[in-house]
C-alpha cells in the first residue's frame, strides 16, 4: 500500500462516522502510515500456512510436555 | 511500623491475622495510613474505600474471635484496576466518559477475592479504557514510586504503583498486550498474566476479547500464586474458560534444578534494548544457570513484529466496542485514546488480515519454543521506566509512531499473541535505581512451572527487599 495523506485520511474518517478533533489529522495519519510501513512488510515473510484462529477453536488439550 | 506491616506479603498478613498476631483492622489502617501519606502524589487510587474497608476489617476480627471458618485471604486487603466492576462502587475505566458508572455486580474475580475473605480497599487508576496511551488522565496522572518524573507502564498504571509502594497487601490488573507485566516491570513488583481462558473476563470492561487476561500484581511469586488459584476457573458466564490444570502453588519451592529455559535473543539482544536491561537480564539467566537449569539461547525471528502485529488485531476489537460511543461523544475521550482507536478503526481490511496470519505464525514459534523449553525468558520491556514527559510529546512522523507504539509492545505481546502465561519479576535496577523486570514465559495451563522458575530466581536475589523512597 502507498502512503495515506491526510485529506485520504479525513475522508475516510468521515466515512466510517469518525470526526476528527484538533490535532488529530497528523497524528492519525502518522500512525496509520507506520502500521502501512509495518504490516505492509509482512508481505515479504512467508504466512501461506498461517491460517488465523478457525471459527471454532478445538480443546488445545492439556499443556505440552 | 505502618511501612513494616503494610510491606509485608498477602500471605504473610493472612497468617498473621489467621494467628490473631494482627487485626483486620490494624491493617487496613496502614494501608490507609500510607494512602493518605503518598496517593496525592502517586496517584494510584481512583476510590479509596475507606469506611467499608473498615467496616469489613472489623467484622473479618469477629468473625475470627468467633471461630469461625476462613478463607485465604481473611482479613487482607486488596484493590483491583478500575476497569472491574464492583457492586456499589464505581467503576470508570480510567474514563471521564464512565466516571459516574456504579455496577450493581462484582465482577468474578472481584467476588472471589472477597469469598475468600479479602477486603477491598479501593479502585486503581489506570489508563484510559485500559489502552494505553492516555496524555491527559482523569483521576490524576500516576507517577512511579522510584521516581515520580517517571512513568508506571500501563495500563493497569495503580495495580503497579499500590503493589510496588505498599498501599494494598495485593492488587488485580488486567493484562491485554502487556498492561500487568509493564506495570510491574517499571514499578518493581511481580505481575502475571495468565493463561488466556484460565481466569474469568466477567464484570471487566473490555479492551480485546480474543487477548484480555485478569491477573496479579503482588509484591511477591508466592502471592502472585496464591491470587491467581482463587480467581482461576470456569465460572459459568465467560464461556470460553477451562479449569486449571494444576495447582499454581504446587511446585513453588522446588527449585529451577531440572528446568529448561530459553533465552529469547531476538529481545534480549535486540536494538532497542537498553544495555543495563540487557546485562540484568543475562546475569538472571546466569543465576538460573546456577541453580540447576539448563538455559540456551533460542531464537525466534518474528517477535519484532509482535508490537505492530498485536495493535492491529487488540486495537481494531477495541475500536469496534468503542465505535458508536466515539462517534457520539469522540470529544470526550482523551486525545491519546481517540487517535489510537481512530487508528484502528480506519486500518484496511487486508492489513487486517495480514496481521491475523502474522498472529499465527508467531503463535506457533512461541510454542514450539514451549514444546523445547519449559519457560522462555526475555526482559520485560527494552528500557526501566522513562520520564513522564517524552510519552507526552506530540508524534511528528510515522517513524516516531512505530518507534513509540510498535517497538515496546514486542517485548510482552508476543505471550499475548500466543495465549500463553507470562510474568515479570523483578531482576534488577539502573544506576539511576529504577526497577528492570525480567520476564518469563511459560506453556499454556502451566503456570505452576512458570511460578517455579520465578519463586526460585526471586529466592535466589535479594531485589524484592528493596523498597521505593517512601516512609512512613
Amino acid at each position: 500500500m502507498t502512503e495515506l495523506t491526510p485529506d485520504q485520511v479525513q475522508a475516510l474518517a468521515a466515512a466510517a462516522g469518525l470526526p476528527l478533533h484538533d490535532g488529530d489529522l497528523a497524528e492519525v495519519t502518522h500512525r496509520l502510515n507506520a502500521f502501512v510501513d509495518v504490516l505492509g512488510g509482512l508481505a515479504a515473510i512467508d504466512l501461506a500456512a498461517a491460517e488465523p484462529a478457525p471459527a471454532a477453536p478445538p480443546d488445545p488439550g492439556p499443556a505440552p510436555r | 511500623m505502618t511501612a513494616d506491616l503494610a510491606y509485608r506479603t498477602a500471605a504473610e498478613l493472612a497468617g498473621l491475622i489467621r494467628a490473631r498476631t494482627v487485626s483486620p483492622v490494624e491493617v487496613v489502617h496502614a494501608y490507609l495510613t500510607r494512602i493518605d501519606r503518598w496517593d496525592g502524589v502517586l496517584r494510584a487510587y481512583v476510590t479509596v474505600c475507606r469506611a467499608r474497608a473498615l467496616d469489613e476489617a472489623r467484622a473479618a476480627e469477629q468473625a475470627l474471635g468467633h471461630g469461625a471458618p476462613v478463607g485465604p485471604l481473611h482479613g487482607v486487603p486488596f484493590a483491583v484496576k478500575d476497569q472491574f466492576d464492583t457492586a456499589g462502587v464505581r467503576t470508570t475505566s480510567g474514563s471521564r466518559l464512565h466516571a459516574d458508572r456504579i455496577p450493581t455486580e462484582d465482577a468474578t474475580v472481584v467476588a472471589r477475592l472477597r469469598a475468600a475473605g479479602g477486603i477491598l480497599l479501593g479502585k486503581l487508576n489506570l489508563t484510559e479504557f485500559a489502552l494505553g496511551g492516555t496524555l491527559t488522565y482523569p483521576f490524576g496522572q500516576p507517577r512511579n514510586p522510584w521516581d515520580q518524573t517517571r512513568e508506571t507502564g500501563g495500563s493497569s498504571s495503580g495495580s503497579g504503583i499500590a503493589a510496588a509502594a505498599a498501599l494494598a497487601a495485593a492488587t488485580l490488573g488486567e493484562d491485554t498486550g502487556g498492561s500487568v507485566r509493564s506495570p510491574a516491570s517499571w514499578c518493581g513488583a511481580v505481575g502475571l498474566r495468565p493463561t488466556w481462558g484460565l481466569v474469568p473476563r466477567s464484570g471487566c470492561v473490555p479492551v480485546a476479547w480474543s487477548m484480555d487476561a485478569p491477573g496479579p500484581l503482588t509484591r511477591s511469586v508466592e502471592d502472585a500464586a496464591l491470587l491467581l488459584s482463587i480467581i482461576a476457573g470456569p465460572d459459568g458466564r465467560d464461556r470460553w474458560l477451562q479449569p486449571a490444570r494444576t495447582d499454581p502453588r504446587a511446585d513453588l519451592e522446588r527449585g529451577a534444578g531440572g528446568l529448561s529455559i530459553g533465552v529469547v535473543t531476538r529481545l534480549v539482544d535486540g536494538p532497542d534494548t537498553d544495555a543495563e536491561v540487557r546485562g540484568a537480564v543475562r546475569a538472571a539467566a546466569e543465576t538460573l544457570r546456577g541453580l540447576g537449569a539448563r538455559v540456551e539461547d533460542v531464537d525466534l525471528p518474528l517477535l519484532p513484529l509482535a508490537g505492530a502485529v498485536f495493535m492491529a488485531l487488540a486495537d481494531g476489537e477495541a475500536a469496534a466496542w468503542h465505535h458508536p460511543t466515539l462517534a457520539a461523544r469522540g470529544a470526550e475521550y482523551d486525545p491519546g485514546t481517540r487517535r489510537r482507536l481512530v487508528t484502528a478503526a480506519l486500518l484496511p481490511a487486508t492489513l487486517a488480515q495480514q496481521a491475523a496470519r502474522a498472529r499465527a505464525a508467531i503463535r506457533a514459534q512461541v510454542w514450539d519454543a514451549l514444546a523445547r523449553y519449559d519457560v522462555l525468558l526475555a526482559p520485560t520491556g527494552p528500557t526501566a521506566a522513562p520520564p513522564i514527559a517524552a510519552a507526552q510529546a506530540p508524534i511528528a512522523s510515522r517513524a516516531e509512531a512505530a518507534r513509540r507504539f510498535f517497538n515496546r509492545r514486542s517485548y510482552t505481546t508476543p505471550a499475548s499473541l500466543a495465549g500463553v502465561p507470562a510474568l515479570s519479576l523483578p531482576c534488577g535496577f539502573t544506576a539511576g535505581g529504577l526497577p528492570i523486570g525480567l520476564q518469563l514465559i511459560g506453556r499454556r495451563f502451566d503456570e505452576a512451572t512458570l511460578l517455579r522458575a520465578a519463586r526460585a530466581y526471586e529466592r535466589a536475589t535479594d531485589w524484592r527487599a528493596r523498597r521505593p523512597p517512601l516512609p512512613g
